[in-house]
């Protein structure tokens, strides 16, 4: 199927309105003590950490990324058996790949953060630790480009063979596709 | 020697993905050795609409509609988890009465989806006869969504901050008559299918997946119980009102495609007896809180998950103080429970094939959203 | 007298049967609820056009009404719409009345209800399904996705209107349409194939151009 070449998509419109708030983050009980367990256990891996609620953040290396995976997993304080997500975010400059881990023994929510620059979108895999990781890293890979290292099967999963570009990206435009 | 050459050929098998009993659109490649199954392949992606990307371009309270089609099943479901992720980010707090009645047709959705999947799942192995009972009830159910949020199945009913409007006067009387109906359907079709001996046969001991794997694979839901780990949002990170409602979470203990089935006739009468309680324990007062019409929530990102029919459902939203989300991701469970289908088939027969898939029950529209 | 004599209609079309002129978008409100497409005509009848005669042409009309009233049904859902689809063929909305059956092969099906989104991933299976099904054979789009998209018209992955790849014969709007609407549907396909059969000698395309 050939294409014509794709427009640039128009600039957002500036938005009108109330100045933007910015949420404040405050961490419940759980989401306490759950930082504290998994500053420890990241220790100096982490560039930065936040959080909300029950969930806590930590950003690290993209590079260290399945190695400190592998360490929440393995933590007997944490034991984040269940890789609950992975998913891609768009920042236009950088994509931020972030895991959200589960413990269904101790009911702990967890979420790992690394940026990776748009031009060179490479992690390596997680697929050694979950299972579920097969489907996730192929699912972004579809939208978002993001090539996962080491990762034995990134063919499209959802989109179809030939599609081109990521519809993911904050680039790919709205509705100036072929019509079929 | 003609033997040994004959077992190098392994066959293929394409189901799907128009068949009947795949549930959708699902596509799987089998590669048999004789009747047993070595390796299976799925393709998903045939009802893929891109709805992530869709949201990036509606304002909050469009989004609704857009969850509403996700999981075509559990429409309530997923509505709420949307909006509880929207208010979670605003620091709304949403008055008793709406929270109860969202609980209570969240419920009500539950045992709906279940009825579906009691009745499909009898079809998938052969019985004819239960779908026709399952579907009566679940009319029944479905005239009262219709008699509350005005649709049988795209409801948008649950808005950011309460819910659209008050239920009829006669809810109560209504959801009472209908319960004893419901409650009824699903003894009958407890006695008419679970312990057949057909049935059992067709499914004791076929599919079985162990704990850690299931773990592993992201399953969650009934599936997950069914393999004995007890995990419940509902119990473990109660949301809206679930604290107050008193219930069992039902386990199994083999993980095979009939405790599959049981957790899901189990999972029934527990949620009527929440409705009960609901509707017992429904207050007075009003059901929206005080809030702009159109949501800006302010920026910053959160993750919100909930219990769905189908397992743990999970939204993640940033967003960057417009009235459109930067980005939404969603955790579709039945897109996890996809995943595990590859270690419940490998060396299963190949008739066994259609009822551990119909005993993880998916939705398409969820795996490929 | 000097008038010309003008020409009668060559066949009697129902108001409510047109097709807009322009775009794919219907007024429903003058239309009905249900509207009806170009769909697959059959072609016309051999033994009608050898010998006229009142025998034959109630020949072909009587096996319309025959195949009017033995619909089968593809067993095919896509996506939101099957759930309703299932309904309707379920205790309370019988649909096994108007003879209409669901049978998994398309071959020996005789009507594809498209129950859902079609994306552009799903396009070559369905136009595949839609020609292993024998002639006659009928298209019923269900639902606003089936007609022209719905609500992810602005999807890129989505095929708007199930009409760019098979004709489709009648059009049954909702998101997703009630189970009533579906056997009005199956009720307008009916009137539409015995209609059909009446004008069998009619050349394909005779019922739009004439209008035009």
């Amino acid at each position: 199927m050939t294409q014509p070449p794709k427009p640039t998509p128009p600039e957002r419109p500036a938005r009108h309105g109330p100045p933007v708030e910015v949420a404040q983050e405050v961490f419940d009980v759980q989401g306490q003590e759950t930082a504290r367990l998994l500053a420890r256990v990241v220790g100096t891996n982490a560039l930065e950490s936040g959080g909300r609620d029950e969930v806590p953040w930590v950003r690290v290396e993209r590079e260290r990324l399945p190695h400190v995976a592998e360490r929440c997993r393995d933590d007997q304080s944490l034991r984040m058996d269940m890789l609950h997500l992975l998913l891609a975010v768009d920042y236009v400059e950088h994509l931020e790949v972030v895991y959200i881990l589960l413990s269904t023994q101790t009911l702990r929510k967890a979420m790992l953060k690394a940026r990776v620059p748009a031009n060179d979108a490479q992690v390596p895999t997680a697929t050694h630790l979950w299972e579920a990781a097969h489907w996730y890293e192929r699912e972004v890979h579809d939208l978002f480009g993001v090539t996962f290292t080491g990762n034995p099967d990134l063919s499209p999963l959802l989109l179809y063979e030939g599609f081109e570009g990521h519809p993911g990206l904050k680039s790919f435009p709205f509705h100036d596709h072929d019509e079929f | 020697m003609t033997t040994t050459d004959q077992r190098q050929v392994d066959m293929m098998l394409n189901l799907g993905p128009q068949h009947p009993a795949t549930h959708g659109v699902f596509r799987m490649l089998l590669t048999l050795d004789g009747e047993r199954i070595v390796d299976m392949e799925p393709h998903i992606g045939y009802l893929h609409r891109g709805s992530e990307k869709l949201c990036e371009n509606e304002s909050y309270g469009q989004i609704v509609t857009l969850f509403d089609r996700m999981d075509y099943i559990a429409n309530l479901n997923n509505e709420l988890v949307f909006v509880r992720a929207v208010e979670r980010l605003m620091g709304l707090e949403v008055p008793e009465r709406a929270q109860f009645i969202r609980v209570l047709l969240c419920e009500l959705n539950r045992v709906a989806s279940h009825l579906l999947f009691l009745g499909t799942y009898g079809l998938d192995v052969g019985a004819m006869t239960p779908v026709m009972y399952t579907f009566r009830e679940r009319e029944r159910i479905q005239n009262i969504f219709e008699s509350v949020t005005g649709a049988r199945l795209m409801h948008n009913y649950i808005r950011i901050g309460g819910i659209k409007e008050d239920v009829p006067s006669d809810f109560t009387a209504r959801v009472r008559a209908a319960l004893e109906f419901v409650k009824r359907g699903v003894d009958e079709t407890d006695r008419l299918l679970s312990f057949n001996e057909v049935f059992l046969l067709r499914t004791k001991g076929v599919g079985v997946i162990d704990a850690k794997t299931a773990v592993s694979c992201g399953l969650t839901g009934p599936n997950l119980r069914a393999s004995g780990v007890p995990y419940d949002v509902r119990k473990d990170n109660p949301y809206e009102v679930y604290p107050y409602l008193t219930f069992k979470v039902p386990v199994g203990e083999r993980g095979d495609c009939w405790d599959r089935y049981y957790m899901r006739v189990l999972e029934c009468h527990e949620s009527i007896s929440m409705i009960e309680q609901c509707l017992d324990l429904l207050p007075d007062g009003p059901t929206m809180t005080q809030t702009r019409r159109i949501a800006r929530p302010p920026k910053g990102e959160v993750y919100v998950h909930a219990e769905n029919p189908r397992g743990d459902i999970g939204v993640f939203l940033v967003s960057d103080g417009s009235d459109k989300p930067y980005r939404l991701k969603v955790r579709p469970p039945s897109f996890c429970n996809l995943v595990a289908l590859r270690p419940m088939l490998l060396n299963s027969y190949v008739a066994d094939s259609i009822a551990i898939l119909g005993s993880i029950d998916i939705v398409l529209g969820e795996v490929d959203r | 007298m000097n008038e010309k004599p003008t020409q009668p209609s060559p066949l009697f079309v129902p108001e409510h049967w047109q097709r807009p002129k322009q775009g794919r978008f219907f007024d429903t409100k003058e239309q009905g609820a249900v509207s009806l497409g170009k769909g697959n005509r059959p072609a016309p009848s051999l033994i009608k056009s050898a010998a006229p005669g009142v025998i034959t042409a109630r020949l072909d009309e009587l096996a319309a009404l025959a195949r009017s009233n033995s619909l089968w049904t593809l067993t095919f859902g896509l996506a939101c719409c099957a759930i309703e689809m299932i309904s309707t063929h379920m205790t309370n909305h019988d649909f096994d009345r108007y003879g209409v059956v669901t049978w998994p092969s398309p071959r020996q099906s005789d009507v594809m209800i498209v129950a859902g989104t079609v994306v552009k991933k799903m396009a070559e299976p369905i136009r595949l399904l839609y020609e292993q099904m024998p002639d006659p054979k009928w298209v019923i789009a269900m639902g606003s996705c089936a007609t022209n998209g719905g609500p992810y018209w602005r999807s890129y992955s989505v095929v708007m209107g199930v009409d760019h790849l098979i004709p489709v014969d009648v059009y049954v709007p909702g998101c997703p349409p009630r189970p009533e609407a579906l056997q009005d549907g199956i009720l307008k396909l009916q009137e539409k194939i015995r209609h059909d059969a009446r004008n069998a000698d009619v050349a394909p395309d005779a019922l739009t151009e004439t209008r035009s």
